[in-house]
Formats: C-alpha cells, sequence, structure tokens
C-alpha cells in the first residue's frame, strides 16, 4: 500500500519535474549565434551562462581545432547526468553515440534528450579528459603539500601566484593568471583572454583566440550586441526583449530605447568608460539601441591596451560594446612574443582607482 | 536522571540518522575535470590561495562603526522619554563628534570606491 503511494508521488513529482524548462549550456561555434539567439526566447529552455548549471551542452556551429581542448574542458565541468546535442556542428570523435541535430529548430531535440537522461534510458557522458590533475603533486613535499618551502610546489596541481606590482599604487600583491574562453557567455563567442589580474583589476591581456565572424545584417547585430550589454547591466528582461525586436524587422526601436533610459540602463554604465574618440560605452549603448549611426571614429587603440586597469565587470562592458567588425580588427590575436607586461610596469592613474590607499 | 535519559536518546537518534545518511547516500566522486574552476573553456594558471587588498575595507569599518552607534541609540530612546531635553543635547553631542570623523574620512577618500 505505502509502495503504491510513494511510486504515485515519485511519478507525480517525474510530471512536475518535466514541465521545467531544459538547463542548457550553450557553446557558439562560426554560424551558430543565430540560431543560440533565437532559442534564447524559447521557455521550454533555459540557456544557462555556467556550465555547472546546466544538464546539456548544445554545440551549435564550427568549432575551430584550436578551441577543441576547451570544449572537452566544458563537457566534463558539466554535472551528471548529462549529455551533448550537435547542431549543425560536426561532433569530437570524443563523443560515444552523439545526438546530431541538422534542422533549425532545436528545442524539441533538446527536450527528448532531457526526458531520456531524467527517464534513464540513455546513459550519461562520461568525461573526454583523463582524470588527472593539472600537475602531480600528490605526496610531494614536506606536508604532501606538493613541493617545498612556502611559495614552492603545485598544491593541487597549480603553482602558487608569484607577487607583482599593482598597477594602481605599486602595491607588490599576488598576480593572479586566468584565461577565460572562447565559450564565455560574458565574452563575444571564439573570443578568448589571458589576463593577470589583481584583485578584479585588470593588470595585463593577451588575446588568445579572435572572437567568430558572422554576416549579419547591421540592425541584427547591434540588437544583440544591445542585448548583451542590457545582460550585463543586470537587466535581463530588457534584453530579452531586445532579442524578441530582431524577429519583428518592421518594429522601430524607439520604445526599447525609452525603456532602457526608464530603467536606468545608461546610468549604470560608467560615463567615460571605454573611451574611443568622442563614443564611450554609454554613447555606444544608446547608439546600438536607437538604431542611430555610430560615432566611433576610423582608428582605435587595441582591445589589449584598453583593457588595461580596467575592473572586471568595466571590461566586459567594453568588449561588449564594440561591434564584431571593430573587434575583428582591434583584438587579433597577441603574438607570443609580444611582451606588453613592461609597459604595464607604468602606474596609470585609473578614473574610478584614484584614491589613496 | 530522566534529563540525562533524553539527552541520551537524542544523541543516539542523531547519531544514527547521521550515520544512516552517510552510508545510504553514496558520495559522488569528484574527477579532476570537474575541479577545475569554471572559465568558459579557460583555465588558470596559478593557484586561487593568493593575496590581494581588499580596498573597500576602511569603508567597510567605517560601515561597522555607525552601525554600533545605532546600538547606543535604543537605549538613549528609553532614557530620552525621562530626561527629555538634556538628553537630547548629549546625543547631538555625540553625534557631532561623530561626524566630525565623516567628514575627516570624506577628506582622506575613504568613500571612493575602488
Amino acid at each position: 500500500m505505502a509502495r503504491g503511494r510513494l511510486s504515485l508521488a515519485m511519478s507525480i513529482l517525474q510530471r512536475i519535474q518535466s514541465w521545467a524548462p531544459v538547463p542548457v549550456y550553450p557553446v557558439i561555434g562560426k554560424g551558430g549565434l543565430r540560431a543560440i539567439e533565437r532559442l534564447r526566447l524559447d521557455p521550454a529552455l533555459t540557456l544557462v551562462s555556467s556550465a555547472r548549471h546546466a544538464s546539456i551542452m548544445l554545440v551549435c556551429g564550427d568549432i575551430r581545432d584550436g578551441d577543441r581542448p576547451a570544449l572537452r574542458q566544458l563537457h566534463d565541468q558539466l554535472p551528471h547526468p548529462r549529455a551533448t546535442l550537435w547542431c549543425s556542428s560536426p561532433p569530437l570523435c570524443d563523443a560515444a553515440d552523439p545526438v546530431e541535430e541538422r534542422g533549425d529548430d532545436a528545442t524539441v531535440a533538446l527536450r527528448q534528450l532531457d526526458a531520456d537522461l531524467r527517464a534513464g534510458t540513455r546513459t550519461t557522458e562520461a568525461d573526454w579528459l583523463p582524470d588527472q590533475p593539472p600537475n602531480a603533486w600528490m605526496g610531494k613535499g614536506d606536508h604532501g603539500q606538493g613541493g617545498k618551502g612556502m611559495m614552492g610546489g603545485v598544491p593541487y596541481g597549480r603553482p602558487m601566484a608569484m607577487t607583482d606590482e599593482d598597477l594602481r599604487d605599486g602595491l607588490d600583491l599576488d598576480a593572479m593568471t586566468i584565461s577565460v574562453g572562447p565559450f564565455a557567455p560574458m565574452l563575444p563567442p571564439g573570443l578568448s583572454l589571458e589576463l593577470v589580474l589583481q584583485g578584479d583589476v585588470i593588470q595585463t591581456a593577451r588575446i588568445l583566440t579572435s572572437a567568430y565572424q558572422e554576416e549579419m545584417p547591421a540592425r541584427e547585430t547591434s540588437l544583440w550586441q544591445a542585448s548583451r550589454l542590457l545582460e550585463l547591466v543586470g537587466l535581463a528582461g530588457l534584453a530579452r526583449r531586445c532579442r524578441s525586436v530582431v524577429q519583428m524587422t518592421d518594429v522601430p526601436t524607439d520604445s526599447l530605447y525609452a525603456a532602457a533610459r526608464r530603467a536606468g540602463a545608461f546610468f549604470a554604465v560608467p560615463p567615460g568608460l571605454g573611451q574611443i574618440g568622442a563614443s564611450d560605452v554609454r554613447t555606444r549603448l544608446r547608439e546600438v539601441l536607437s538604431g542611430s549611426p555610430s560615432s566611433m571614429p576610423d582608428s582605435a587603440p587595441l582591445l589589449i591596451d584598453m583593457m588595461r586597469g580596467l575592473e572586471w565587470q568595466e571590461a566586459m562592458l567594453v568588449v561588449a560594446s564594440l561591434s564584431p567588425r571593430l573587434l575583428e580588427t582591434i583584438a587579433p590575436v597577441t603574438p607570443t612574443g609580444d611582451d606588453r607586461a613592461a609597459v604595464t610596469k607604468k602606474p596609470v592613474p585609473h578614473q574610478n582607482h584614484m584614491g589613496h590607499h | 536522571m530522566n534529563d540525562l535519559g533524553s539527552i541520551v536518546v537524542t544523541l543516539v537518534i542523531a547519531a544514527g540518522l547521521g550515520l544512516a545518511l552517510v552510508g545510504g547516500l553514496r558520495p559522488i566522486p569528484i574527477r579532476w575535470p570537474q575541479r577545475r574552476p569554471f572559465l568558459g573553456g579557460g583555465s588558470q594558471t596559478t593557484h586561487a590561495w593568493q593575496r590581494f587588498h581588499l580596498r573597500y575595507y576602511p569603508m567597510t569599518l567605517l560601515f561597522i562603526a555607525f552601525e554600533m552607534e545605532m546600538m547606543f541609540m535604543y537605549p538613549w530612546a528609553v532614557v530620552y522619554v525621562e530626561e527629555g531635553v538634556k538628553a537630547l543635547g548629549e546625543m547631538a553631542m555625540f553625534l557631532s563628534i561623530l561626524s566630525v570623523g565623516i567628514v575627516y574620512a570624506w577628506r582622506e577618500g575613504v568613500f571612493r570606491w575602488q
């Protein structure tokens, strides 16, 4: 009797669970942006911004050979049970029993995959990377910390950060080196950066891979750019509205601009941020929302020089405010021999960092 | 003795439940690829154990100081009912001394976000 009630309760819970939107992590390759941006409007899916929150990885568009290690890493970061859907993208050889979708609408395939995973009719995907730390460390050193001395060794497989002068006041604290992208949700698809950080201030930046280029009508490009900027300032509802306007080519964007102004979107962007000539991030947000012509000058400094001294959130706003065409010219891959560290040692007074401390 | 008995029974039940949970729930083995931080396909070169300057700390200390000052105002509100203007004058003196502190902090740039 009790067992029957339990299974009834479980089946009701499973039915309720099946109504929930499917958490999907999008990996956008060349030619995949449009399809993903459309899927963001689908109420049956949630396109999450971290692989840890997804049950399915959706790979859409062509992935460069050099980006495949990043793809493998992302795949292994998805919690179990997990699956991958390859949409207009050839599956990697690591994928056993790959699921492909060639049509325009991946929603049906994604929902089916999710239902199969939950029902247990499809087994979770195994790791594509070996189960090894970045460097061998276990048992090495006096305390098993991975090496000798305070700063020596590789605890948990990674070396300790070394000291470096802070750009703001020369304070000698630890500088952390990370690489972000090429499939980070806050960066344009394909763009990956190597950053040296002091806290959340960028000391130096290098471009490891450039953004994927896509041919799209100007109106579409601006509106998707606007939606990314609005999402970064925390106005997800307005960003969604931006995306829905993309589909309706006859609708003017005036009301969108007015709504953004009412919501205080322009106040969320610091004035003078990412200044190129007379244009800053605020101006560029205004232009992409209102559809007015760009006031950018013909030449612009390199992105890596613009990012120096900015806080993380400011840097992400600057990157999102640049059009894909401009990004192509000012964000080329930084050559390995190009050492900008010597240049960046000079303290730069930053607009927001001019305090005494 | 009765109290001691109930404590022992509670402890035994708690320990039993704890052990049942530990034994019943199989921990999911965390593999090395899962331990990496999420950086959109990127990785970190150095370890996250590192020292950096918490730049907003003077602002935080000032906030805590003024929050403590608010705590003095609750008992003062009770005394104020009995004492009247005298208590008001004393609190005004206390607040004005603290205000000088704010002005000094302002001058030193504590309120600038860095």
